[in-house]
Order: structure tokens, then sequence, then C-alpha cells
């Protein structure tokens, strides 16, 4: 374990090339998935908290399901969709890296929506009072709604990017984990466990939860200054 | 400034059912009565912020002003959230000392006290000049000396606007310091109105006097 542990860090700072094709892969996947659900999210979130309309109590119930989809059924969906005998297969998308960030982004916009409907609709009832009462247009009430929100539009990005690096179900079923095309940092520690490699798996081990600290360090920094 | 007719339901309980009203430009109405008496709903409909039963506005097309009884401060420091309000940083500073908040102008808003919030909200709606302007209990949150220099300011501001006030306070006291007119509310009903010398000093009706009575006046 410990001679596992110490040839990962030389591994590390190795620059191995493999290494960092799967590195530069993971981050494309996961930032342009997070952005993307971002903004999707945002807005949306925004309104499903702020405004009254029919059928939005449907669409929270929907959303807060997809919140809890599995990752691997929103794989198997893709796949299904893109295979040789799925509708989409014309697209020719199975096993790209573009495949993977969509299955993210419909993996992580709902977490997004969640987290901005929740505090949305508590903050727009007495900040529209007031925006209202001083005689404020729509405009500049959702300016300052947006204001209200900073802390949570960056938490709910983390927390999206936390579950896109995070995620192996869905980038596993329509990226299949092709080594140099679509193996990113979760799936390539599956497959190099399973071959009995550990040293690569342990490095991205390690990665991943260094990554993961900095999130919450990052997100502990911000939130006292966002709150503010 | 007329107030028509109007009647407010929840369900099927009717809250409110006011007759037609008039305030005065220049003048402080003061609104008084008990707990579930329906001031803050007949403030929130006078504000637009929410309908009459017939879903029609209950005064003409002016400018309202409504400062509820807990204002929301803007994620930002204590002046920029006055200034939200008219870029005006000279009146800004005027109204901020007037309230004793100068010292208070950089911080954030988020961290003041409830009276200190109170101060800044009272400042941000004074900022730009209203018809009409609906504070609902404005002074409930500041101490004593607070409570009076906002009294001032509000009495000032409205005599130097020419702007009608409507003060909805649970203070019998304070409705007799700085208002004109007074109107008492029992049940979702207007009981009572007139000069607030006369309705506070003599009560024609029985259930004004009873409030009166056991608020210690």
């Amino acid at each position: 374990m410990g001679s596992s542990v110490r040839k990962a860090i030389e591994l590390i700072l190795s620059a191995d090339p493999e290494l960092l094709n799967i590195l530069s892969t993971t981050a494309r996947v996961c930032l342009t998935s997070s952005i993307l659900a971002l903004i999707i999210g945002v807005p949306v979130g925004i309104l499903f908290g702020a405004e009254r309309f029919p059928g939005r109590k449907i669409l929270l119930v929907l959303n807060r399901t997809l919140i809890g989809m599995p990752p691997v059924v929103c794989g198997l969906l893709f796949y299904m969709l893109f295979s040789g005998v799925g509708p989409f297969r014309h697209l020719k998308l199975l096993f790209t890296v573009k495949l993977m960030i969509i299955a993210q982004v419909v993996l992580i916009t709902p977490i997004i929506i969640g987290v901005m409907e929740t505090f949305v609709a508590d903050t727009a009832p007495a900040l529209r009072e007031t925006a209202r009462g001083l005689g404020f247009g729509r405009i500049k009430e959702y300016r300052l709604l947006v204001n209200e929100c900073l802390y949570s539009i960056f938490s709910a990005y983390l927390l999206s990017f936390a579950r896109a690096i995070a995620e192996v179900g869905a980038v596993a079923m329509v990226g299949g984990a092709i080594a140099w095309k679509t193996n990113v940092m979760t799936t390539a520690i599956m497959m190099y466990t399973n071959r009995g490699s550990f040293t690569l798996g342990i490095a991205l081990g390690l990665i991943l939860l260094t990554l993961s600290l900095i999130v919450n360090i990052v997100l502990s920094l911000m939130q006292g200054r966002l709150s503010r | 400034m007329k107030v028509s007719a109007f009647s407010k339901t929840y369900g099927k309980r009717t809250v409110l059912s006011l007759p037609e009203l008039e305030l005065s430009e220049g003048m402080i109405t003061a609104v008084i009565g008990p707990n579930g008496s329906g001031k803050s709903t007949f403030a929130r409909i006078l504000a637009g912020i929410e309908y009459a039963d017939d879903r029609k506005p209950v005064i003409a097309d002016i400018n309202v002003g409504y400062l509820p009884q807990k204002s929301f401060p803007f994620r930002m420091s204590t002046e920029k959230n006055i200034l939200q309000n008219g870029n005006d940083p000279a009146r800004a500073k005027e109204l901020m000392k007037a309230l004793g908040i100068d010292d208070l102008a950089k911080q954030s808003a988020k961290k003041l006290s409830g009276g200190e919030t109170a101060r800044m909200a009272l400042c941000r709606i004074l900022m730009r000049r209203y018809d009409l302007l609906i504070l609902d209990e404005p002074t409930t949150a500041m101490d004593m000396e607070s409570t009076l220099a906002a009294e001032k300011l509000i009495r000032e501001t409205c005599g130097g606007q020419g702007c009608a006030v409507l003060l909805i306070t649970h203070s019998i006291s304070q409705a007799r310091r700085i208002s004109d007119r007074v109107l008492v509310m029992n049940r979702g009903e207007l009981a009572e109105q007139g000069d607030s010398g006369t309705v506070l000093n003599d009560p024609k009706q029985e259930q004004t006097r009873r409030f009166l009575d056991f608020y210690g006046l």
C-alpha cells in the first residue's frame, strides 16, 4: 500500500502523459458540463423560486426526482437513444466526449435548479415586497434578487462540479472509458483497478481527493465574503 | 386623494371591509387598532402589494411608497442600500446623520441590528418623493431616542415634500405625537376616524374608548 502511494506520487510529479490525458479529458467534460448546467439551471431555479405559475409544483416534484436519478439510469437512457438501434444513432455521438457532457448536463442541472429554487423561494417574497414598496421595476427587482443569490450560485456551481467530477456511471456507459479518448478520472480508476494496476488508480484517487478538498476550502472562504 | 371602498376576503373569511376614505397631502394619518384588525393588510392593498377582492386599484394612479414592517436589507453596504432609491449621496448622508447611522454607512446592511435596519430602511424610503408614503410600524424596532428622531424626520418630509403619510402604528402615544388624523380599525372595519386630538381625547365609539383604555390612555 505504502509503496503504491509513493509510486502514485512519483507518477503525478513526473507528469505522466496518460495521466495528463485523463486529467485534461476530465477537466473538459466536467468544466463544460457544469458551466452549461449553470447557464441553464440558474435562471430556471430563480424562476421556479420567484414566480408562481400553473404546473410549478409538478415541475418541482419532477426536478426533485431528477436530482435523485441514479447516474447509471441516465447513462442507460442515453446509451439506448444514441446506440446503433436508438433514434439518434445517425448523430454518431456514442462513446464521444460530447455525449458524456450532455449526459452530465442532464444529471447536474436539476441540482442547480434545486439549490437556486430553495434559496430564492425563501428570499424573494421579502425582497419583492421591499422593492415594490420602493417603486422599483421588475428588472431592478430581479437584479437585486440575483445579487442576493451570488453565494447560492457559487455553491450550486461547486456542488454540481463536485458531482460531475465524482460521477462514474453515466460517463462510463456513454463514453465507454476508451483510453486516450473518453477515459476520465473515475472510469480510469475503475479500469486500472480491474487490471490490478493500482498505482495510476491511487494517483487519480489522490488528485480527486485533493480537488474535493480545494472545492471545500474555496467554498468556505467564499461563504463569508459573498454572504455579506 | 381618495381611497375607494373595498373588501378583502381570504377563503370565506372577510378580513377587511372599508368605506371610501380620504387622505390629505401634507398630513400624517395614523392607523391604529389591535392586532389582527387589518392595518397591515390595508397598507399592503393600498400599496398595490395585494389586491382587493375586485382586483381593482383602490387609489388613483399616483406615486406610492411603502415601507413594510420588516424591510429587506439588500446585500450591500448601508449607504448603497439607501442610494438604491435615489442617487443623491448628500441627501443620503443627511438622512443617515439624522437617524444616527452615518457611522454605519460602509458596513454591510446584513450585519445591522434590528433597530439599525429599521433606521436604514426609513432613510431608504425617504430618499425619494412619493405622493403617498405608507409606513407600516417603522419605529417598532427602534429605541426611544431613534423613534423621536424618526418621527421628526417623517414630519419634516411630509411637510417639506407635501406628501400624504399613512402611518400604521401600535403606539397611541406616537399617533398623538405626530399624526394630524387618526383611523381606528377593529376586526377589519373602520371603527372611527377624525382629527387625532378629537379621536384620541374624546372618542365617540365605545370600541375605540375600550381600545384606548386598554393601552392606558
